[in-house]
């Protein structure tokens, strides 16, 4: 791909996060809902000391007004004071992203190598019971509810037979200085593989549980188009050359089934985000998606607008990733 | 499968030889928030309150049973109706090592009370929880003098609510450091803060011993503090089971049986400062005529859903006010359960063939408002619920004197500081903030405003008592019950206690 496109590609980027903006702007500003009184709770107050809080909360000026000074300040990477962390709300997301992106990759890995495998084995087992259940399988991962099969889960290896953590990211004797924030890097790299060990077992569980909907999917997909490519002539030829089963699966069907799989990867790697609000909820993961939720909650306005621009602009670059390895793994298609 | 389940067992074995390793004097909380901030002047949530309380001391704090006490000042003198004078105890340190002086507790006053006091023209949050604080000066050295712009007789009540903050380091580091530092000088120091995750505090040496009225007086128990982060209750109550955790709040009704039943866990319980209640519409359709109201309140059996849904985990109440708060009247009169007097009553306002209403409610409270719906049907009042979210229910129902729409709408109200002043003047007083009945009666506005200053302690109660008995018979409300705080504990926890107003102090707790 040239240069040209990818800064075509960029380029477009700026009315998608303009329309964003705009459209997360008036949705919460007309949702009701006043941040003020949300604030105060169940307290006696003086209307003049109302006023002084929506004063500085900014929220005395006209919403108009409003949202040209956000979107001035938004193109200076400034997005606001939090209302209830009351620091930049660009410090208080970044605190919380490096724990969405580990346990995002995490389950997406989990996905992946589950997926595959299935997938294919299903495929060249067509009809046979291994292929029925796991078709069942992948209808109940893409159907049970997050929140209950990560309670399942909690309630068996946690309550029951004691082998992982309930919640949290790491223990509290594994403290370690950190370098890229993710902490099954950061352990590695540190050289402390005790302590690696320990951030493994926390993440066990929320990976499983948020990676299991992209599982199912995958795996209907891989099958799906694993089915199709062993129709395809060449596979036929290559049987009848007389290659071994494994060696027309691996070296000739599995490279072009694939080609589906990780576009689909790809863009179900956006919804992971979206997925991490229950999933962090449940397993107590300090992750953007429940700061995000608990915002929206209590309409802290600049928090919830700058976390929708991220899941934007994240969104788009994974379908314009997805559009590359497209080109990478099908030298046929031109972006 | 010999491979998959030698895999699990070997996977097994590697989780089972790091499981988690808790010092044996490691207190940990399952808690449902994050703090917010460090900063004790720069936020509105009880739950950072919660937690902060335990790394700083307040002027005044409260014993078990509510009362307040001294504890960094040594006593409070009221000057006059206006002036309280705080006599600041010395010895104190901050966990930097300084000693904390009168100066101090006044920068503090001044931060929260004072307007742009915060920095950078901001005002504190919390200005409104002080009330008409005028100013803080120090006074013969030690002694902190509080003036009010006007008499306000809850100030004692509402000074356990703020922490001492050093002057100095809050010069040094501003109030963007203070956002995630602190310095105090409560019985633990903050060791490290997992954003989202948990707050890691150790035990301070140097304490001077907290209030001198509750004991034990001394440094805390236990090497180290943690506030866990789990908001999901399913698993704060899974992490108690699991043994990962000490103490864990709002434990669900539902769950009291399984913490009880498990060997290594209890529950224990403390009786709570919110008070629900259904606000009528007074505006509305229907229950603008009394006879009606009456009607729902007797439609209502109180006790069998206390005892049924909430697990006999609450009070009953007959008015706004918990039996625990100031002023409580214990005698009002109890509109017993009586589906066909409702029925009468509704006949008699013009409605012989009952009426179909609705009734607003937040998710969380879904199942007991069908309960209450299902008890009001069964008296002539047709109910359906409907589930909103709860900030967008406070704007529908709390519109300061606005029309609404809607007929009924279960909610409730916090009291943290047990004064009726906080709750019975928001939610009764004509068009205040709280008050989603659109009730207006001049009399009780009268009595209301009167007693908010009044300062001799037994006609102030007599107020607010005249008062709880003008609305018990006008029935803007059908008031329900206070809930108790549900707590689920680990076995190996001594000498702590659940606190009336929801703090989790840990200075006394000890781990066996």
């Amino acid at each position: 791909m040239s240069l040209g496109k990818l800064i075509e590609r960029l380029i477009q980027l700026i009315p998608v996060l303009l329309g964003v903006s705009l459209i997360v702007f008036v949705m919460m500003a007309l949702t009701p809902g006043d941040p003020v009184q949300i604030m105060i709770g169940d307290q006696a107050v003086t209307p003049e000391q109302e006023a002084a809080m929506r004063r500085d909360l900014g929220l005395d000026r006209p919403m108009v007004e409003r949202f040209f000074v956000f979107l001035g300040n938004a193109v200076q990477g400034d997005f606001g004071q939090s209302f209830y962390h009351r620091r930049p709300v660009f410090d208080v997301i970044a605190e919380r992203l490096p724990a969405t992106i580990e346990l995002s990759l995490v389950a997406l890995i989990v996905a992946l190598v589950t997926s595959i495998p299935l997938g294919v084995l299903a495929a060249i087992r067509k009809n046979s019971i291994f292929d029925r259940i796991a078709t069942v399988g992948s209808l109940l991962g893409v159907s049970l509810p997050g929140f209950w099969f990560g309670i399942l889960l909690l309630m068996l290896f946690a309550v029951h037979l004691h082998i992982l953590p309930v919640s949290g990211r790491i223990g509290y004797s594994a403290e370690i200085e950190p370098i890229t924030h993710m902490l099954l890097i950061d352990t590695l790299l540190r050289g402390r593989f005790d302590a690696f060990l320990d951030a493994l077992s926390h993440i066990i569980l929320p990976a499983i549980t948020l990676g299991l909907p992209m599982t199912a999917i995958l795996m209907r997909v891989t099958r799906t188009s694993m089915l199709e490519v062993m129709r395809q002539d060449y596979v036929t030829f290559a049987e009848a050359k007389g290659l071994s089963r494994r060696r027309v699966i691996f070296r000739h069907a599995l490279k072009n089934a694939l080609i589906p799989t990780v576009s689909v990867a790809a863009i179900e790697t956006g919804s992971l985000l979206g997925g991490n609000m229950i999933v962090e909820t449940v397993f107590g993961w300090p992750g953007l998606g429940r700061l995000v939720v608990e915002s929206i909650f209590l309409r802290n306005y600049p928090l919830v607008q700058a976390a929708v621009l991220f899941y934007a602009v994240t969104y788009v670059l994974l379908n314009f990733l997805a559009d590359i390895l497209y080109t990478v793994l099908n030298p046929r298609v031109k972006l | 499968m010999k491979h998959a389940t030698r895999a699990l067992l070997a996977t097994s074995a590697v989780f089972l030889v790091i499981a988690p390793d808790v010092r044996a004097a490691d207190l940990t909380v399952g808690f449902t928030l994050d703090a917010d901030t460090l900063d004790p002047a720069n936020h509105r949530k009880r739950e950072t309150e919660t937690i902060l309380r335990n790394m700083y001391d307040g002027i005044l704090t409260r014993d078990s049973n509510m009362k307040v006490v001294p504890e960094i000042a040594e006593s409070m003198t009221q000057v006059s109706p206006t002036v309280y004078d705080f006599k600041i105890r010395s010895g104190i340190k901050f966990h930097d090592g300084s000693d904390l002086t009168a100066e101090d507790v006044k920068f503090t006053v001044d931060r929260i009370t004072q307007e742009g006091a915060m920095g950078d023209g901001q005002t504190s949050p919390r200005q409104s929880l002080m009330g008409p604080v005028a100013s803080a000066e120090v006074v013969e050295g030690d002694t902190v003098r509080i003036t009010l712009k006007e008499p306000w007789p809850i100030l004692p009540a509402m000074l356990p609510f703020q922490e001492v903050v050093s002057k100095a380091f809050v010069e040094k580091v501003g109030s963007a450091g203070l956002a995630t530092m602190e310095n105090g000088a409560g019985p633990f120091k903050l060791v490290e803060w997992r954003k989202g995750d948990a707050i890691i505090m150790e035990r301070f040496d140097d304490y001077y011993g907290g209030a001198s009225d509750i004991a034990p007086v001394g440094k805390a128990c236990v090497d180290r503090v943690i506030f866990k982060v789990i908001p999901e209750s399913a698993s704060r109550v899974a992490a108690l089971l699991a043994g990962d955790v000490d103490i864990i709040n709002e434990l669900p009704p539902f769950s009291v049986e399984q913490v009880k039943n498990n060997p290594g866990t209890d529950v224990m319980t403390v009786n709570g400062t919110r008070s629900f209640f259904i606000a009528m519409n007074m505006q509305g359709e229907y229950f603008d005529d009394p006879k009606v109201r009456e009607a729902a309140a007797h439609a209502i059996d109180k006790d069998l859903i206390i005892d049924k849904i909430l697990g006999g985990n609450a009070a009953r109440i007959d008015g706004i006010l918990s039996p625990d708060a100031f002023a409580a009247s214990p005698d009002l009169h109890k509109y017993e359960y009586d589906p066909e007097l409702s029925k009468k009553l509704l006949a008699e306002a013009g409605f012989p063939d009952g009426i179909e209403v609705t009734m607003d409610t937040e998710g969380a409270f879904k199942d007991t408002a069908e309960a209450i719906a299902s008890l009001l049907t069964k008296g002539g009042i047709k109910t359906t619920v409907q589930v909103g979210e709860g900030a967008q229910l406070s704007d529908k129902w709390r519109t300061k004197g606005a029309p609404k729409s809607g007929d009924m709408y279960f909610t409730s109200w916090g009291n943290g500081s047990l004064d009726p002043y906080d709750i019975f003047t928001p939610t009764h007083k004509t068009n205040d903030r709280g008050n989603s009945a659109g009730y207006s009666n001049p009399e009780v506005d009268k009595l209301l405003d009167e007693a908010a200053v009044e300062l001799d302690v037994a006609k102030r109660a007599g107020m607010y008592q005249q008062a709880e008995a003008i609305v018990n018979a006008d029935l803007p409300y059908v008031y329900l019950w206070v809930p108790q705080d549900i707590y689920g504990v680990s076995k190996r926890l001594k000498g702590w206690t659940p606190s009336a107003d929801s703090r989790i102090n840990l200075h006394d707790a000890c781990v066996e």
